[in-house]
């Protein structure tokens, strides 16, 4: 069969087969590379299911990708065939307000979706460090969260019903604009998470929050990261809960410092940064709290002075993974090894480990991340034009990844496992992983709906 | 399932990309293709750029955005053979420089893509539309391919009077000399107070050339400029075009001192004595004057200093495109256009005039239809000295 004239029948001229499309299309930002054979746009659901149809008849492998902003290879066509790019269906459907939900199309932005919604006084709480391009439709298949999931959780606490088309391109509804329901397996909980493996979500129902009235942003420096762990432990276990509660190790900083000059941060030491929102009088109580508990652990802890203050150290905070050229202008941030979680607990043995590791290798190394979920971003960075650094990245972070596994956490906290961590699912899930791989027999029995990822 | 990395190849690559550029040119070969390889590599394929990429929110394909283009010049410098292609992607960027604002790795994509241009010239790889600019620069000195004197819209009292030295030189431009006359006109009339002159025998400054890939026929022309420009004896070049001016000032030897019209007018408001004027009045930051040299202040104080300025939704570092530049225009004028449409979405309501300071901005601005008339600020100064 031709295929190309028959996708082109679907589609039109929203199908691209150029080496250099195709090209574009083979990697996102993570070190996982894969040719797809075509590219192509779809605007509906309709052009959805009867692509996937196509290939389902065919073979041919599907994977969906939405703004190609995934650390994992989530998005890339390892085994080649079609990769459906998702961002042209990024139409808000619905705003209801009555419900408190929105209805949108995967290819929404993120920070598109909250625009829209910030007039209504609401938002969609989960913001990854790529808010301004990811997709949610990205978010949904990837379970993202980001800095505000300590207070607010990810994305899965927000889908009420998603349309999906499946793998044979049937068109199915997983909820309802229902708070609760109690009839049948959780379909919604299934998709969340399943990296485009059990099927392609078309459309989204999500609950969406009213915006605090206030938000106060405490910025508290430490002798070293361990201490800083202790802090967190010490602050949640004395009962407050924080909106945001983000670590910046000392070379993070520097980083902060080479991209915006302006910010000012402590001279010293290891970083916490948290915020609380909430009323003016409840968040400042918070704030005030923290600050009483995290006191005698500080070199320095003080109250960021003005909104704008905040904004510009979160907007710096949201690149500073990308940022590592500006301090070294021969070293590149490789995105490897750079989201495993643990319980908070766990929390400053991580560090002690992943220091060790970055010493071991001889890598530099940024550590930053949500520590108040657990969440570390290990950034390890090395000269790419020099092979050595390559083998000791890799080996650093297989060692990295198996450490989180042996204190009880995960390989991957928000970024996804993809085709980056799949072999790393065995050791997290044991014979959990068979139950997962029976899922996707029965939902997928040709194995044509991204395959070579989650380990399957 | 399949594995499809064998199959249907053959038809797929007989399938080619819709593209209504004429180009020209073949297949490169073997010849190693020479960007520098640290630039490329800053790039860690994060995506910020593709959320502020101009040319990308029209076309929606990820080879229109910054991301796609260094990853397509990552592969040739890695080894792809460079072909016909790549042109949509590379010869579709308008090098306005958001992305480098944007960019958290400190990436300069512009200059990247004006480097893999090169290379792409290099190769014989180019864009009927290239080609027709280079010929026009180098056999008739602009950019038009115009066989008319450059200083038509002097008269012949006013040719005869121009000093042959002069410390100021006022730098015209292909667009002011060919397509905006009357900016010429009303920029020589303010400037002429100061007793600057005209290069005898101005060439186009080269942008064109730079902004495409062809280095070394730029070279040449530049040459030209500054033997007349040393003849002269200036010490400072004024020019109203944001083209030539980065140009000037950039591409040209250090030691010229090159300085913008706002600047210039800005320097001297006082002198001017320029009356109050009853408009309210938006800008549009043209990107080679603002994100590429940040000359923000100068037209908003000449702007402020006799009328009114409400600003537009995204200005300064944040200003959007208006789709003109890098050879866009000439190149993708559908693309170019739509671009210019974006922008107009930006100016706020109640203003009599958009600002701005640069010819291409205002011809692109302009063609895209609004309601509201685009001038140049020559044009306002000349109102608020009548």
């Amino acid at each position: 069969m031709d295929i190309t004239a028959e996708l082109k029948k679907i589609v039109g001229g929203r199908l691209s087969v150029s080496p250099s499309e195709l090209y574009c299309y083979s990697s996102d930002a993570s070190q996982v590379k894969g040719m797809p054979d075509y590219v192509v746009r779809p605007k509906s659901t309709d052009e959805v299911s009867r692509i996937v149809r196509l290939a389902y008849e065919n073979e041919i492998p599907v994977t969906a990708r939405g703004a190609g902003t995934g650390l994992a290879g989530g998005a890339v066509p390892v085994g080649g065939g079609i990769v459906l790019d998702m961002s042209g269906m990024n139409r808000i459907l619905e705003i209801d307000i009555d419900n408190i939900q929105v209805v949108v199309e995967p290819g929404i932005i993120q920070d598109a979706l909250n625009s829209a919604l910030k007039p209504y006084g609401f938002f969609f709480p989960p913001n990854p460090g790529s808010s301004a391009m990811c997709t949610i439709g990205g978010m949904i298949a990837y379970n993202a969260s980001g800095m505000r999931c300590v207070k607010y959780g990810t994305t899965r606490n927000y889908v009420r019903d998603l349309e999906v088309v499946l793998a044979d391109g049937t068109v199915i509804h997983t909820g309802s604009k229902m708070l609760k329901s109690a009839a049948g397996y959780d379909l919604t909980q299934l998709i969340i998470g399943s990296e485009g493996t059990l099927g392609i979500v078309t459309k989204a129902s999500l609950k969406i929050a009213p915006l605090p009235k206030t938000r106060k942003l405490v910025i508290a420096s430490f002798e070293n990261a361990e201490i800083a762990g202790q802090a967190v432990v010490k602050t949640f276990s004395n009962g407050v809960i924080p909106s945001a509660c983000e670590i910046l190790d000392r070379v993070s900083l520097q980083v902060l410092k080479r991209y915006d000059p302006n910010l000012v941060l402590p001279a010293e030491g290891d970083v916490l940064l948290f915020e609380v929102d909430g009323t003016e009088s409840s968040a400042r109580e918070a704030a005030e709290q923290i600050m009483k508990v995290c006191a005698p652990l500080t070199l320095s802890i003080r109250l960021a002075e003005s909104e704008h203050e905040m904004a510009d150290i979160w907007a710096a905070r949201k690149l500073v993974g990308a940022a590592v050229s500006r301090l070294d202008p021969t070293k590149t941030r490789i995105y490897v090894g750079e989201d495993v979680g643990v319980p908070i607990k766990q929390i400053p043995e991580l560090l002690k480990r992943a220091q060790e590791i970055s010493e071991k290798f001889n890598l530099p190394a940024m550590k930053y991340g949500h520590i108040g979920d657990g969440n570390l971003h290990l950034a390890l960075f090395i000269d790419v034009l020099n092979k050595d650094d390559w083998d000791r990245l890799n080996r650093a972070a297989d060692l990295i990844h198996r450490t989180a596994i042996e204190l009880g956490g995960t390989v991957s906290s928000e970024h996804g496992v993809g085709a980056a961590r799949a072999e790393y699912m065995e050791a997290q899930w044991g014979p959990a992983l068979e139950v997962m791989r029976a899922i996707k027999k029965v939902l997928d029995p040709k194995g044509i709906l991204n395959p070579g990822k989650l380990g399957l | 399932m399949k594995n499809m990395k064998n199959e249907e190849k053959k038809e797929i690559e007989q399938v080619k990309e819709p593209d209504k550029t004429e180009i020209t040119g073949k297949e490169c070969g073997k010849q190693a293709f020479e960007v520098d390889r640290r630039s490329v590599y800053k790039c860690v394929q994060c995506g910020t750029c593709r959320s502020v990429c101009p040319v990308f929110d029209v076309v929606g394909w990820e080879s229109a955005n910054t991301r796609g283009r260094m990853l397509i010049i990552k592969s040739l410098i890695e080894g792809r053979s460079p072909s016909e292609d790549v042109l949509s992607s590379l010869a579709s960027c308008t090098t306005c420089g958001i992305c480098a604002s944007k960019c958290p790795a400190g990436a300069n994509p512009p200059e990247v893509v004006e480097a893999a241009r090169t290379q792409l010239v290099k190769c014989g790889i180019t864009t009927g539309a290239q080609d027709k600019l280079k010929s026009g620069v180098l056999t008739h000195g602009n950019s038009f391919g115009e066989t008319k004197s450059r200083k038509h819209w002097l008269s012949k009292s006013e040719l005869s009077k121009l000093p042959e030295k002069s410390d100021y030189v006022y730098f015209v431009g292909c667009f002011d000399s060919y397509r905006y006359p009357e900016f010429a006109r009303k920029t020589f009339g303010v400037l002429q107070r100061f007793g600057v002159t005209l290069l005898p025998d101005e060439q186009c400054c080269a942008s064109p050339l730079l902004r495409t890939g062809f280095r070394e026929d730029a070279e040449k022309v530049m040459e030209r400029n500054l033997e007349q420009i040393r003849k002269v004896g200036a010490h400072t070049i004024i020019t109203s075009c944001a083209g030539c001016y980065t140009t000037l000032k950039n591409n040209y030897p250090e030691e010229l001192r090159v300085i913008s019209l706002p600047e210039f007018l800005a320097e001297h408001l006082e002198q001017l004595n320029l009356k109050k004027l009853d408009l309210v009045v938006t800008y549009h930051d043209p990107c080679h004057l603002g994100r590429h040299n940040k000359v923000y202040d100068a037209p908003r104080k000449v702007i402020q200093a006799i009328s009114t300025l409400k600003e537009m939704k995204n200005i300064k570092e944040n200003a959007r495109c208006c789709g003109g530049g890098g050879g866009v225009r000439i190149g993708y004028p559908d693309i170019s256009l739509e671009l210019a449409k974006n922008r107009l979405q930006d100016v706020p309501e109640g203003v009599d005039y958009i600002v701005t300071s640069c010819p291409l901005c205002v011809r692109n601005l302009r063609d895209a239809g609004g309601d509201i008339e685009v001038i140049d600020i020559v044009e306002l100064v000349a109102m608020a000295m009548e």
